[in-house]
C-alpha cells in the first residue's frame, strides 16, 4: 500500500481551496444533466400538485362547523347538562355515588364495559354553546377525581372508582371569573382540586351536572360508549335561578361527538327536582365529551401531513437522482475520471452529498413553502376544517419536510456508493422509507409494529409532518397511522440524518479502500 | 525540482489468485513518448490506474515528479490522461463534461473553450456525449487530458477503434506534445503504431518489464543477425543451415527466418548443398519482430519452452 | 420462441443475482410476517383482524427484491448494452420479451411459492391458537389466498417488467414501480372525499391486488378478492403492452 497511499504535505495543504474546487465540479456535474434537473424540479412539484390534488379531493362544504375552544384549538364539547343559570357568585355540591359505562360488542349488542375517562360531576360554563369557556370537577372511570377547565387543562384530585359504598362528593365555588374545584369522600372534609381563572364567563353563567363518555379505544379504531352517573345531594347556594332542572344535550350534532351507541339516548330523571337546597337525586345518562379534538374524535379534518402526502412520491424521485448522481458514474468508470481529477476520495464524496443536498433542499423548500398554504386553503375553501398550527410548527413541517428529502438524497447516494448498483440503492432506500408507512396504512397491522417501524427506520423523519400532540387526559389511538409519531419532530429526522451519514462513512471508508 | 516525468519502481499487485504486477519498474521522461506494448493482461492498463492512484498496489511507488498521485494538489496540471473515452454520463454535453472537471482543478469555463477548439470538437461541444462517434469521444478525452496544460501525458490504447484520419491526428498529437517537452507515455497492443510513433519502448509481459530501451536500439537489436532466405525447398534448407548452427523459423510458406549466420555464409551453404532459393537478404525487423522475439511467440523451432505466453 | 425461451432461462441461471434475489424475496416475505404474527395481540377470539392477511403481510416488503428482479431482467440488458446482443440474436422483439416474461413468471412463482408456504407454516407455529381454521390450506379462502398471493408476486413481476421496458434505465425503472405500488396506497388514504378514496383503492395495484389476502369480513372490501387481483393482472398487461411497444418502435 506504499506509494499511492501516502499523502504528502502539500495535499494538506490544499485545503479549502481544493475542497470548494472539488464542490464546484460536483455540482457542474449535477446540473449538466438534464434528467437528474428534472428528477429534482419534479420533486418540488409534486409536492405541491399532490396538495392541490388533497385540497380540491375532499368536500364538506355544509358539514357542521367544529367547536373551537378558547385558545383557538379544536374541541370536543358535546356531553348531557342538566343545568340552570347562576348570576353573579355562586357555589354546588353533589355525591356521586355511580358511574356505570357500557360499550357495544356489535350492533345493538350494548354490554357494560370500562371507560377510563367516562366523566361525571359539576360543570359551570358561560352558555350550552359549543366551544364556550368551563370548569368542572368530575369522578371519571378510571382516573379519580378531575378538575378540568378550557378544555385542555387538567388537574387530578382523590383517586379511585366511585360505588355505592364510596360515593364521592364533588364541589365548585364560583366567584367572578375563578372557579374553585373541591372533592370529599366523606361529605364534610374538602380538600381543594383546583383553581381555575375562566375568562370570559359573564355574570350570568349554566351551571349543574354533567355526564360524557367518550369513545373508547378498540382494536385500531374507536367505539362509541354511554355512561350513567347516580348523583345525590344536589345542593347550591347564591345566586341560582330557581324553577326546575333543564337537561338536554349539548352539540348533539357536531363533528367531534361520535353519538351514542345505537338505540340510547342521553336522559335525565330526577326526584325532588323542586328547590334548592333540597338534596335532590339525579340519574344522568349521557355520551361526549369535553376535550380537546385529536384525531380520533375530529376524523374528518385535514393535517399539515396529508396536504404533504406528495412528499411520499417526491420521496422517490429524488432518491432515484441521489443514486443515479454516484452509480452512474460506477457504471460508465467515469468515477475513474473523476478520482484522478480529485484524489482525495472521500472529499468527492462529501462533495457530492452537500451539493445534492443543497439542491434537493432548495426544490423542496420552495416546493413545501408553495403547497402548504395552497393547499390549506383550497381545503378550507371546501369546507375541510384544518387542524390549525403555529406559523413556527408551519416552518418547521415546510423546512423538515424539506430537508427529509434532502438527506434521503444523500442516504441513497451513500448506498448507492456502497452497493455501486442504482436499482440496489434505490429499492433500499425506497423500502426502508417508504414501505413503514405502507404497512402503518394496512388497518390490522399490530399496533407494536407500526410503531417499531416508525421509530428505527429511516422513514421516522416523517415525524416532521407530525402537527398532532396527544393529551393524557384523552384516550386515542396515539399511532403513526393517526399521525402520532412515537418520536419528537427532530428527533425522528435525526434517525434518516444518523443513518444518512453512518452511510457515507462506510461509503468513505469504501471509496477510500477499493480500487476505482 | 524533484524527477520530472514519471517514475514506476517494483510494482505488485495481485488480484485474487492473479499475478497482475511482479516487479513493474519503468520510467517516462519529459520530451519523449514512452510506449507501453504487451499483450492484453500483461498489466499495462494496471500500470496506469496504479499510476493515476486509483488502483492500490501491494508493493512499489509510482511517482510523478517525485510524487505520489493522490497528495498532487491540483492533478490534472500535473498529468492528463485516458483511460477509456466511453467513460462520461451520456446525457451530459461534451462541453458540460470538460467544465466539471475544470471546475475540480479550479480553472475557469475559458480553459474549456481553449481546449475544445484545439482538438476540433468546437461545432459537437454542445450536443450530448451519448450521441458522439468514438472518434470524437477520443478527441473529448484529449481535450480532457489537455484541461490542466500538464506537463505529461498519459493515454490508455489511444488508437483503438480509430479511423485512419483519427490516427494520424493523434500521432500527430503525441509528437508534438513530446516536441513540446512534455512526458508522453502511450499504451497499445498494436505494435505497428507503436514504431512509427514512440520513441522509447517498454515492453510488459506477465507483469513485468522485459524490455525498457530506445526504438532503435531495440530494433537494431532485434535485427541483428537475422536473415530472409526465400526458397521452393524450405525443408531441406532449414536441415542445411541449423546443421551449421544457426536458428531456423519458418516465417512464411517458402520463406526462412535464419538468425546465427551472416548472408554471405548462407548463400555460401546453400549453394554447396545444391539447395535452390529466389533470394537471401539481411532482416529489417518491425515492432512486431522485436515483440514476439522478446516474449518468445515466434519460437516453433526452438528447443526452449517460451518465455512468456500472450493470454 | 422455444430458443429464445431457453436463452433466457439461461441468462437468468447463469448470474448469481436472480437467485439471490428471490432468496431474498422468500426471506423478507417471511420475516415480515413472521414478525408481525409474533407482535399481534391474539386472543382466542382472532388476532383482531384477518388472520391469513397478518401471516402473509410479509409480502408488502417481499415483493420489493420480486421487482427489482424483474426491473434487472430487461434495464440490466440496456444498462450494459447487451440488448443489443440480445435482439441480434432474436430479431423479433416481442419474442424477446414475450420470452422475458414466462421465464420471470415461471422464476417468481416458484419462489413465491417459497415465500407464501413459508409465511403459512411461520404463522401456524407462531400463532398456534389462530391457524386451526384460518391458516390450514384446506380451508377454502386460506387457499385461494395463498394461491391468489403467488399469482399477486407473478403480476408484480411483470408489471415490473413492462415498466422496466419502457423507463429502459434500471435505477428509474425501480423508482416508477416502487411507486405505483407504494406511493399510491399512501395517496388514497389522505384524500378527503370517501368516493375517490374507495376508487383510488380500487384502481391501486398493490392495494387492489392484496384483496386476494381477504379470508373474513370479504363484504366490506372496495372490491372482491379475485376481481381485485384482476385489476393487478389489468396493470401487468398494460405495462407489458406499453413496454413492449416502445421496445418495437424505438432503437435499440
Amino acid at each position: 500500500m506504499s506509494g499511492t497511499a501516502v499523502r504528502s504535505r502539500s495535499g494538506r495543504r490544499a485545503g479549502r481551496d481544493g475542497f470548494a474546487h472539488v464542490l464546484h465540479a460536483e455540482w457542474t456535474k449535477l446540473r449538466t444533466v438534464r434528467g437528474w434537473v428534472a428528477g429534482i424540479v419534479a420533486a418540488g412539484l409534486m409536492v405541491v400538485l399532490f396538495a392541490l390534488l388533497t385540497g380540491v379531493s375532499s368536500d364538506q362544504k355544509g358539514a357542521p362547523p367544529v367547536p373551537v375552544g378558547p385558545g383557538g384549538e379544536p374541541v370536543a364539547d358535546s356531553f348531557y347538562f342538566v343545568h340552570r343559570p347562576l348570576t353573579g357568585n355562586g357555589s354546588i355540591t353533589v355525591s356521586v355515588a355511580a358511574l356505570d359505562s357500557s360499550v357495544p360488542r356489535g350492533p345493538g349488542d350494548l354490554r357494560p364495559g370500562t371507560v377510563p375517562w367516562a366523566k361525571a360531576g359539576l360543570v359551570i360554563k358561560e352558555s350550552t354553546r359549543q366551544g364556550s369557556p368551563y370548569a368542572a370537577i368530575m369522578a371519571t372511570g378510571g382516573h379519580g377525581v378531575r378538575m378540568q377547565d378550557g378544555y385542555v387543562n387538567d388537574h387530578a384530585g382523590p383517586a379511585g372508582r366511585v360505588s355505592a359504598g364510596s360515593p364521592r362528593w364533588l364541589r365548585l365555588d364560583r366567584s367572578g371569573d375563578t372557579v374553585t374545584g373541591y372533592a370529599s369522600t366523606d361529605g364534610t372534609r374538602w380538600i381543594g382540586v383546583g383553581t381555575a381563572q375562566v375568562r370570559g364567563l359573564g355574570s350570568t353563567v349554566q351551571g349543574g351536572l354533567f355526564v360524557a363518555s367518550p369513545p373508547v379505544v378498540q382494536g385500531g379504531g374507536t367505539a362509541t360508549s354511554v355512561s350513567t352517573a347516580a348523583f345525590g345531594d344536589l345542593r347550591t347556594r347564591g345566586g341560582w335561578a330557581g324553577g326546575d332542572w333543564t337537561g338536554g344535550q349539548v352539540g348533539a350534532r357536531s363533528p367531534t361527538f361520535a353519538g351514542y351507541p345505537e338505540n340510547v339516548s342521553g336522559s335525565f330523571t330526577g326526584a325532588g327536582a323542586a328547590s334548592a337546597g333540597s338534596g335532590a337525586a339525579f340519574t344522568v345518562t349521557g355520551a361526549g365529551d369535553m376535550a380537546p379534538a385529536v384525531r380520533d374524535s375530529l376524523p374528518t379534518g385535514g393535517v399539515l401531513r396529508d396536504i404533504l402526502a406528495g412528499t411520499f412520491a417526491a420521496l422517490i424521485a429524488v432518491v432515484v437522482v441521489g443514486a443515479r448522481f454516484i452509480t452512474e458514474e460506477y457504471r460508465r468508470k467515469m468515477i475513474r475520471l473523476t478520482l484522478a481529477a480529485s484524489p482525495r476520495r472521500s472529499r468527492v464524496l462529501v462533495a457530492k452529498a452537500l451539493v445534492l443536498w443543497a439542491a434537493t433542499f432548495v426544490a423542496g423548500s420552495v416546493g413545501t413553502a408553495l403547497a402548504i398554504p395552497l393547499g390549506e386553503r383550497l381545503a378550507r375553501g371546501h369546507g375541510v376544517y384544518v387542524f390549525p398550527v403555529s406559523s413556527s410548527t408551519e416552518l418547521r413541517v415546510a423546512l423538515g419536510t424539506a430537508a427529509l428529502l434532502a438527506t434521503a438524497a444523500v442516504l441513497a447516494l451513500a448506498v448507492g456508493a456502497v452497493l455501486r448498483h442504482g436499482a440496489g440503492a434505490v429499492t433500499a432506500v425506497v423500502v426502508a422509507m417508504v414501505l413503514p408507512y405502507v404497512l402503518i396504512a394496512v388497518p390490522f397491522t399490530p399496533a407494536g409494529l407500526s410503531k417499531g417501524v416508525a421509530a428505527v427506520t429511516p422513514g421516522a423523519a416523517f415525524a416532521v409532518q407530525q402537527t398532532l400532540v396527544p393529551y393524557a387526559q384523552v384516550a386515542a389511538n396515539y399511532t403513526p397511522y393517526y399521525g402520532y409519531f412515537p418520536l419528537p419532530p427532530w428527533a425522528g429526522f435525526a434517525v434518516l440524518a444518523g443513518y444518512a451519514v453512518a452511510g457515507l462513512a462506510v461509503a468513505a471508508v469504501l471509496i477510500d479502500r477499493r480500487d476505482a | 525540482m524533484s524527477t520530472p516525468g514519471i517514475v514506476v519502481a517494483g510494482l505488485r499487485k495481485r488480484y485474487g489468485g492473479t499475478l497482475a504486477l511482479d516487479g513493474l519498474s519503468f520510467t517516462v521522461r519529459p520530451g519523449v513518448v514512452t510506449g507501453l506494448v504487451g499483450p492484453n493482461g500483461a498489466g499495462k492498463s494496471t500500470a496506469m490506474r496504479v499510476i493515476l492512484g486509483l488502483d492500490a498496489v501491494d508493493e512499489g511507488t509510482a511517482l510523478i515528479g517525485g510524487t505520489p498521485y493522490r497528495s498532487l494538489r491540483r492533478p490534472l496540471s500535473h498529468v492528463g490522461s485516458l483511460l477509456d473515452a466511453a467513460a462520461l454520463h451520456p446525457a451530459r454535453s461534451g462541453r458540460g463534461h470538460l467544465l466539471w472537471l475544470a471546475h475540480a482543478q479550479g480553472l475557469a469555463a475559458r480553459r474549456v473553450d481553449q481546449v475544445i477548439e484545439q482538438v476540433g470538437l468546437a461545432p459537437a461541444a454542445r450536443r450530448k456525449a451519448g450521441g458522439y462517434s468514438l472518434g470524437m469521444r477520443q478527441r473529448l478525452g484529449i481535450a480532457a487530458a489537455l484541461l490542466g496544460d500538464p506537463p505529461i501525458i498519459m493515454l490508455d490504447e489511444p488508437f483503438n477503434g480509430m479511423d485512419p484520419d483519427g490516427i494520424v491526428w493523434m500521432r500527430g498529437f503525441l509528437r508534438s506534445s513530446a516536441a513540446q517537452g512534455r512526458a508522453v507515455l502511450v499504451s497499445s497492443h498494436l505494435m505497428g503504431e507503436m514504431q512509427d510513433t514512440a520513441d522509447h519502448l517498454v515492453v510488459v509481459g506477465r507483469g513485468r518489464a522485459i524490455a525498457d530501451a530506445g526504438m532503435a536500439d531495440l530494433l537494431s537489436a532485434a535485427s541483428r543477425n537475422r536473415v530472409a532466405v526465400r526458397t521452393t525447398a524450405a525443408a531441406h534448407a532449414a536441415r542445411v543451415l541449423a546443421h551449421a548452427g544457426a536458428s531456423v523459423a519458418a516465417s512464411g510458406r517458402d520463406t526462412l527466418a535464419v538468425s546465427g549466420l551472416a548472408a554471405e555464409r548462407i548463400v555460401a551453404l546453400l549453394t554447396r548443398s545444391a539447395v535452390p532459393f529466389s533470394e537471401v537478404s539481411a532482416h529489417r525487423a518491425t515492432l512486431e519482430d522485436v515483440y514476439l522475439e522478446l516474449t518468445g511467440g515466434a519460437a516453433e523451432f526452438r528447443a526452449a519452452p517460451p518465455a512468456e505466453v500472450s493470454r | 420462441m422455444r430458443r429464445a425461451l431457453h436463452a433466457e432461462w439461461t441468462k437468468m441461471r447463469t448470474v448469481a443475482g436472480p437467485l439471490w434475489l428471490m432468496l431474498g424475496a422468500v426471506a423478507a416475505t417471511v420475516a415480515l410476517g413472521a414478525g408481525a404474527a409474533s407482535v399481534a395481540h391474539c386472543t382466542a377470539g382472532g388476532c383482531g383482524g384477518d388472520t391469513t392477511k397478518l401471516a402473509l403481510m410479509g409480502v408488502y416488503l417481499g415483493q420489493a427484491p420480486v421487482a427489482v428482479l424483474a426491473v434487472l431482467s430487461i434495464s440490466g440488458e440496456y444498462g450494459t448494452g447487451m440488448i443489443r446482443t440480445s435482439l441480434a440474436a432474436v430479431p423479433r422483439r416481442a419474442t424477446v420479451l414475450a420470452a422475458k416474461a414466462l421465464t420471470l413468471t415461471g422464476v417468481v412463482a416458484a419462489g413465491g411459492a417459497f415465500a407464501v408456504l413459508g409465511s403459512v407454516l411461520a404463522g401456524r407455529l407462531i400463532l398456534p391458537g389462530a391457524g386451526d381454521r384460518a391458516l390450514s390450506l384446506s380451508h377454502g379462502p386460506t387457499l385461494r389466498a395463498v394461491v391468489g398471493t403467488v399469482l399477486y408476486l407473478v403480476l408484480i413481476g411483470l408489471l415490473s417488467l413492462g415498466a422496466a421496458t419502457a423507463v429502459r434505465d434500471s435505477a428509474a425503472g425501480i423508482g416508477v414501480v416502487l411507486g405505483l405500488l407504494y406511493v399510491l396506497p399512501i395517496v388514497s388514504r389522505t384524500v378527503g372525499d370517501p368516493h375517490w378514496q374507495r376508487l383510488l383503492q380500487k384502481t391501486a395495484p398493490m392495494s387492489a391486488g392484496l384483496a386476494v389476502q381477504a379470508t373474513t369480513d370479504l363484504g366490506s372490501l372496495p372490491l372482491s378478492p379475485w376481481a381485485g387481483l384482476g385489476v393487478t393482472a389489468g396493470w401487468a398487461a398494460a405495462a407489458l403492452l406499453t413496454g413492449g411497444l416502445l421496445l418495437r418502435v424505438r432503437d435499440a
